[in-house]
């Protein structure tokens, strides 16, 4: 074994070996904030929906917003990890994982927020029992639940090699539970012909189906919104722009989960400034796109001008919802493409700094599209407000705190970056020295990587 | 034995005469209630049913009295009375509430009347029988049908990417069995 690949398992396996005091006390922190969120949800369970803000006339808030928010970076891994894999780009093999944890945890912490928001837990069956075929919202539970298990799927495919290498470096190391997972996982793993061949079909029927499946997925959650008979909703471009929205605010909350884990567990030697440039050139891309979408949207809406469009253009760029709409468009859209197109911001500090930005912001934007949406009268009575309750704030907090905790429990079971992948990449590059980007120096290569 | 089976049958007579009684007609002590439901009524179809009120003394009709039909019906675990419709009685007592009947089965309709310078309600019921199976009663007039866009070709679609789903699982079953007929090997089992 070359000391290069000494260095990667060693890296790779280092959250599982060694487990630092800051550790305990982060989960120590996380387990409280969802502490607490339990016992906020408790009081709803308790009492009832009437505890929250959310009344007849805005019947959807945080909750809402929140599922649609999860949903959206849930693109981050899997489309993201897919579109490069059958793209090629070489420079993704680091991050792909990181994509793919992210994927699965923002679906299970999504999911959750629908049935919180439904009040009584218990009819979550009623979708089956009574739904019908032509609801948008057994749609939504088709494609989320379709891309629940493909995404398992396409996270584990190409975690196989790597299990079975955590199962053959920990045997005598690691804990019984955790021997159990990886002799379990790794499916009598040993690298013969036949099993590459096996899993690199597999992996490929899976990197193909997982693209239409996730498009598929957010194009649903915004037919949630634009069949119903909201004049803000009623737009033809929801699908297409919530699509985009998703992969906007996914590739930006990869880039923030990447330079973490990168941070903590010192991963600089495999994610380079170059991983962070490409995907801000990604988010640059998206950004563009997403202004792009709001002035066609906004435009002609606005050239034809309805009753119901001047109150909602009212409301969204002059009067209630003007501070986070600005936020969004100037914040979370403007700055982060500024930030990472000038040469002298387009750095990891840059980019990290505009993803924090789009994150933000597309929470944001989720938010005034779900309440704003529901503000405009639909008789003539006076508009109403929203305002989260603390249960509804906490609650949420627990939602982005089981986030954290469940990437910081799979990063300490599972390989945070995909070795197998890593190691071949490298040796094609030493096969290739002329291909190798500036991860060692040289200037960047164009964002795609090349052919393998 | 003669004078049981005597007894036997004049309790069975007695019972089966306050049986047929309370079925045509129920009342409170003042007020008698003839409650008529037409004999063949369909899911889905308009039904009127008549309500009757008279003084139970002389048997002469109690106008503008206020008759409410309630119904019990259950739908996602929870069951509750829907109203029918309010009708008040017209000089022969008589008030007829119309409305359609949404599902089959036996249903017990609750009549609530409140008699002209009462305030407390007086209640009796009534069954109605549907025959048949309760179906989906909403057809949307609305639309364009285009052939071949519906339903089944979303349960096709969604059918087929899990059926591509499940061939991927196979496949891990056949790593599975493609490493069970190996030797482990240690050091090898991430390199190609």
């Amino acid at each position: 074994m070359t000391p290069w690949r000494e260095r990667l398992e060693r890296a790779a396996l280092a959250p599982i070996t060694g487990t630092s005091r800051a550790y305990y006390v982060w989960v120590g922190f996380l387990l409280a904030v969802i502490g607490w969120g339990i016992y906020a949800y408790s009081r709803q369970l308790q009492d009832g929906l009437v505890v929250t803000g959310m009344r007849d006339r805005i019947s959807w808030g945080l909750y809402i917003t929140t599922f649609v928010f999860f949903i959206g970076i849930s693109h981050a891994g899997t489309l993201i990890s897919a579109i490069l894999r059958v793209s090629q780009a070489r420079w993704r093999t680091p991050i792909t994982r990181m994509a793919e944890f992210i994927t699965l945890v923002s679906l299970i912490c999504g999911a959750l927020f629908v049935i919180i928001d439904l009040g009584r837990p218990d009819r979550v069956l009623n979708v089956i029992r009574y739904g019908r075929w032509q609801s948008p919202i057994i749609w939504d539970v088709l494609a989320i639940t379709t891309y629940i298990t493909a995404s398992t799927a396409y996270l584990f495919l190409p975690m196989i090699p790597d299990l079975a290498l955590f199962r053959d470096r920990l045997a005598g190391r690691a804990s019984g539970w955790r021997m159990r997972i990886y002799n379990l996982l790794s499916v009598r793993w040993h690298g013969t012909t036949a099993q590459w061949r096996l899993m690199g079909a597999a992996i490929t029927t899976a990197m193909i189906l997982i693209i239409p499946i996730a498009v598929s997925v957010h194009t649903v959650v915004s037919w949630i919104f634009a069949m119903t008979l909201r004049e803000p909703w009623n737009s033809t471009i929801f699908g297409a722009f919530f699509v985009a929205g998703a992969i906007f605010s996914g590739v930006a909350m990869l880039i923030v989960v990447m330079a973490i884990l990168r941070k903590v567990y010192h991963l600089e030697e495999y994610i380079t400034e170059k991983h962070f440039v490409y995907l801000g050139y990604l988010l640059a891309a998206m950004s563009l796109i997403m202004i792009y979408g709001n002035i066609s949207e906004y435009l002609t809406t606005g050239y034809k001008m309805s009753e119901g469009t001047e109150f909602q253009f009212r409301q969204l760029f002059l009067g209630q919802f003007a501070g986070f709409y600005w936020f969004y468009f100037l914040g979370g859209l403007v700055l982060p493409g500024l930030l990472i197109l000038l040469p002298w911001t387009r750095n990891v500090w840059g980019v990290v700094a505009a993803s924090v930005l789009v994150v933000a912001a597309m929470w944001v934007e989720r938010y005034f599209i779900v309440v704003s949406g529901f503000r405009v009268p639909l008789l003539s009575y006076e508009p109403s407000t929203y305002a989260p309750t603390w249960v509804e704030l906490s609650v949420m907090a627990a939602g982005f705190a089981l986030f954290a905790l469940l990437i910081t429990l799979f990063v300490k079971v599972f390989p945070i970056i995909a070795i197998w992948e890593v190691a071949e990449d490298e040796e094609s590059l030493a096969i290739a020295p002329a291909a190798r980007g500036f991860a060692h120096g040289a200037a960047p290569e164009p964002a795609g990587g090349g052919a393998r | 034995m003669k004078s049981i089976v005597a007894k036997v049958l004049v309790v069975s007579i007695a019972l089966g005469v306050a049986v047929f009684a309370l079925a045509g007609t129920a009342g409170a002590s003042h007020v008698k209630v003839d409650v008529s439901v037409p004999s063949e009524v369909t899911v889905g179809g308009p039904t009127a049913v008549q309500v009757r009120l008279s003084s139970a003394d002389e048997g002469l009709p109690v106008a503008n009295a206020a008759v409410t039909l309630y119904a019990s019906e259950s739908f996602g675990q929870v069951t509750s009375d829907v109203e029918l419709g309010q009708v008040v009685t017209d000089q022969n007592g008589v008030a007829v509430v119309r409305f359609h009947p949404l599902s089959a089965g036996d249903h017990q309709i609750r009549v609530q009347y409140v008699l002209p310078g009462d305030s407390e309600p007086e209640v009796t019921t009534a069954s109605v029988t549907l025959p048949g199976i309760t179906t989906q009663l909403y057809q949307s007039s609305a639309g364009v049908q285009i052939p071949g866009l519906n339903v089944w070709l979303l349960i096709a679609v969604v059918a087929a990417v899990w059926a591509i789903l499940l061939s991927v699982a196979v496949r891990v079953i056949a790593i599975a069995h493609a490493g069970s007929d190996e030797a482990p090997r240690a050091g090898l089992a991430g390199g190609r």
